[in-house]
């Protein structure tokens, strides 16, 4: 051992000088040449454009939206955070209903794709990028939901660690979303890491060096080169067999069985935080609505409606517009999927069903059942949930999905989000009217600036979804295949 | 003035031992969180609040706002102008009428009823809510996220969210006041001109509020006894709450902590199930190998 501490720091010492003296000289001469590859890639983006300008109208919208947002996120804190408020006494509105969203999204995507990797259904493996890019940026951009929400964000992380209060829903909550996410992030890794490296094996210059490291591809040979790994690495084979574990170094060899650990990880942990969500509203005995066990069970179909709709929806639209071909095993299992998201509607009919009827006879939920029965909120309710969100996809899903007709299958996929969207808006605002505010509200509307803000969010989601399309191995097929691009 | 007399005397005068327990107690219990909630030790304080006496002066109002330092609104602290609770309003007077009974208005000096229970410190998820054994239910604005979760917790809807300092703000029963002998009432009682508002030792304003009540007349009711488990705060009412338009709290412990366990535990069972579901969906549908299984070359499998 002490050999190597004493050999390790000298080595590290020589590369370092050896490099500054090659550099010096040759940085001057560099000049030309690093103008030249700006131009060329200036040129490369040009044609580029040419090629696909709907890419860059599209990117170019989104990114508009996002500085509309930053605009109002601006005016938040120069003026007041109340620009976001349509009312004092309904305090959560669109960010909550919108996080609330977004990561029950998250979750659904997680448990659809768990039933390729954990639950061993291998056609579901074919989505299984696809799921957990999108299951990774919805519970990124949910958190950022909620966070711009808090009034203080910055003080969240260290109190929560510092003087946890063990019996709040919310502490829980965010306390097990980050290592949630840190699994959704390594499991979508390892199912791509091959396709990653081989794009860095067919591509060249900085973008090769960029696949290169998202891969850590290559990472074996500079620990090689800089630490006495190979001892360390022999050693620990003797105790531990690194390799039969599948903890290769390299991307080529490393073993897919991992993508399974971790798949249970993040989906055990999923399934707690997103159980915890739903205890965060139906804990709250003062807001009747929210009260009692059937939200934390509602939520779960709810994700199982998004997860299968973001999936479908996207993949499809995706494939639709990179004009690339459906492989009939995709084809299978998007029918499939339709026919289970079907089934799931279903499901949810017969609750929203049992929901209302029940809260009719409950006395303290009567009159906010009512709002949405045959008041300010049944415009959302009869239009959007039940028929938008609920109703109309199932015949469409059953017959796309008869017929394998994909565009069919899309809308109503689609058709799903919004109604869902919509729900969660109404769950989250209707609930808060009674008991505080008894004459009724002058609007139930989110405020504009709340407005411009979630489109910013929603437009980020789109926008790191459409870059990561066009950059990232997502696409429906086996995870070893060759170039993603 | 002798220790044994001070612990006699009457209960808006304590004494000294029993401030410095009070005032050792206070950063502790701040420090320890729930933990501190209402021990037996300390006695609890309350205050009484006789809506029949109010006459409507809102010098409680603004005497609050003065304490507190918070803005004062044009015309808000007009008699007859109607406010609600805010971030800078911790507490109101407003002219309420009974439902039943119209010509009945009596003026309801209203506030956070620091529930002895309270919902909104269970909620709180970085423990910024602490319910101090003397009584009062004190959020620490410098911890504070934010995220207003109290307010939804609370069963009659206090916190209130506060844009300038983004923090949720309510009624902290003075408890500031306390270390200052010359202060030890809260602010709005001090300013009471006509002893609307009193303030003692929680068994004393039970029995002070249920012997005012005896005196009077017509219809009482005493707000607070049963209320959310009990409150701190006592309110006579000439009619009941619902009556008057307050909001109404269940007469138990809202948001308790085992109900809380039965929920989420029943939202565990359902994640199992729904867990168990997708096992059996895919145990039941694993004989789609062969379509796949050009696609295998990549990854072995060892599970199966
Ligand atoms: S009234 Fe509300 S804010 Fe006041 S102590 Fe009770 S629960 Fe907390
Ligand atoms: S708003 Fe502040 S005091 Fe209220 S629950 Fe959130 S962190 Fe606690």
């Amino acid at each position: 051992m002490k050999t190597t501490m004493n050999e390790s720091p000298t080595l590290t010492l020589n590369a370092e000088t050896h490099s500054s003296k090659e550099e010096t000289p040759s940085s001057q001469p560099n000049h030309p040449a690093r103008k030249t590859t700006i131009r060329q890639a200036f040129s490369t983006l040009l044609a580029d454009m040419e090629r696909s300008p709907g890419f860059y109208v599209w990117v170019s919208f989104l990114i508009a939206v996002i500085f509309l947002a930053g605009y109002s996120l601006l005016m938040s804190l120069i003026y007041s955070m109340e620009i976001f408020e349509f009312s004092l006494k309904i305090p959560w509105e669109m960010m909550v209903s919108n996080y609330i969203f977004l990561v029950g999204s998250s979750v659904g995507l997680c448990l659809v794709v768990s039933l390729g990797s954990v639950f061993g259904l291998k056609r579901y493996e074919l989505i299984g990028k696809r799921g957990l890019f999108l299951a990774l940026i919805s519970i990124i951009l949910g958190l950022s939901s909620i966070g711009l929400h808090l009034g203080h964000p910055e003080r969240g992380a260290i109190y929560n660690a510092l003087t946890p209060n063990l019996f709040s829903a919310m502490w829980y909550m965010s306390t097990l979303y980050p290592p949630y996410i840190a699994c959704i992030a390594v499991w979508y890794w390892l199912l791509a890491r091959r396709d990653l490296a081989r794009t860095a094996a067919e591509s060249e210059g900085l973008r090769a060096k960029i696949y290169n490291i998202l891969a850590l591809e290559g990472l074996k040979a500079y620990a090689y080169e800089r630490m006495p790994l190979q001892r360390w690495e022999s050693k620990l084979n003797r105790t531990i067999p690194l390799q039969k574990l599948g903890l290769s170094l390299d991307a080529e060899n490393a073993d897919l069985s991992w993508a399974r650990v971790l798949g249970t990880l993040a989906l055990i942990s999923g399934l707690i935080a997103y159980t915890i969500e739903g205890s965060l509203f139906a804990h709250t005995e003062a807001r009747p609505f929210w009260y009692g066990p059937l939200y934390p069970i509602d939520f779960f179909l709810g994700a199982g409606f998004c997860g299968f709709s973001w999936l479908m929806a996207l993949g499809i639209l995706t494939h639709k517009l990179k004009r690339e071909q459906f492989s009939e095993a995709y084809r299978t299992l998007l029918s499939e999927m339709a026919e289970i998201l079907a089934l799931l509607l279903s499901a949810g009919v017969l609750f929203t069903a049992y929901k209302m009827g029940h809260g009719l006879f409950e006395p303290l939920k009567v009159k906010t059942v009512m709002l949405f029965l045959n008041g300010p909120f049944s415009l959302n309710f009869w239009i959007f949930e039940i028929a938008i969100g609920l109703v109309l996809p199932i015949p469409i899903l059953i017959y796309s999905a008869r017929k394998r007709k994909t565009a069919g299958i899309a809308t109503a996929s689609i058709m799903v989000l919004a109604g869902y969207f919509v729900k969660k808006y109404d769950f989250v605002v209707a609930s808060q009217v009674y008991p505080v505010i008894k004459e009724g509200l002058p609007s139930y509307f989110p405020a504009i600036m709340e407005i411009i803000l979630i489109g910013g969010i929603i437009a980020t989601f789109l926008l790191v979804y459409t870059l990561g399309a066009r950059f990232l191995p997502l696409k429906e097929e086996g995870s070893h295949r060759g170039p993603v691009i | 003035m002798s220790r044994k007399k001070s612990e006699k005397k009457p209960i808006n005068k304590i004494g000294r031992r029993r401030f410095l327990k009070v005032l050792a107690g206070v950063p502790v219990y701040a420090a320890l969180g729930p933990v501190g909630i209402a021990s037996g030790e300390t006695r609890r304080y309350g205050k009484l609040v006789d809506t029949l006496r109010c006459i409507g002066c809102k010098r409680c109002m603004s005497a609050c706002k003065r304490w507190n330092k918070l803005h004062v609104e044009r015309e808000e602290l007009l008699t007859d102008r109607n406010t609600d609770l805010s971030g800078n309003n911790f507490v109101v007077v407003n002219l309420r009428a009974d439902r039943k009974n119209r010509a009945q208005r009596t003026y309801v000096h209203w506030t956070c009823q620091h529930c002895a229970k309270p919902a909104c410190v269970g909620a709180c998820p970085v423990t910024a809510i602490t319910k101090l054994s003397r009584g009062p239910v004190v959020i620490n604005e410098s911890k504070c996220i934010g995220c207003r979760y109290c307010y939804q917790s609370c069963p009659y809807k206090v916190p209130r969210f506060d844009f300038e300092k983004r923090v949720s703000r309510k009624c902290t029963l003075c408890y500031d006041r306390i270390p200052l002998l010359d202060y030890m009432k809260p602010a709005c009682v001090a300013a009471c001109p006509v002893g609307a508002l009193h303030y003692g030792l929680k068994e004393d304003i039970i029995l002070e509020a249920k012997k005012r009540v005896e005196r009077r007349k017509g219809p009482a009711y005493i707000l607070g006894l049963e209320e959310a488990g009990g409150t701190d705060i006592l309110t006579i009412l000439p009619a009941k709450p619902e009556n008057m338009g307050l909001v109404v709290a269940p007469k138990k412990v809202v948001n308790q902590d085992l109900d809380k366990i039965r929920i989420t535990a029943s939202g565990f069972m359902g994640a199992s199930v729904l867990a168990g579901l997708m096992y059996g969906y895919g145990h039941l549908n694993k004989t789609d190998g062969s379509e796949q299984d050009q696609d295998k070359k990549g990854h072995e499998d060892d599970h199966e």
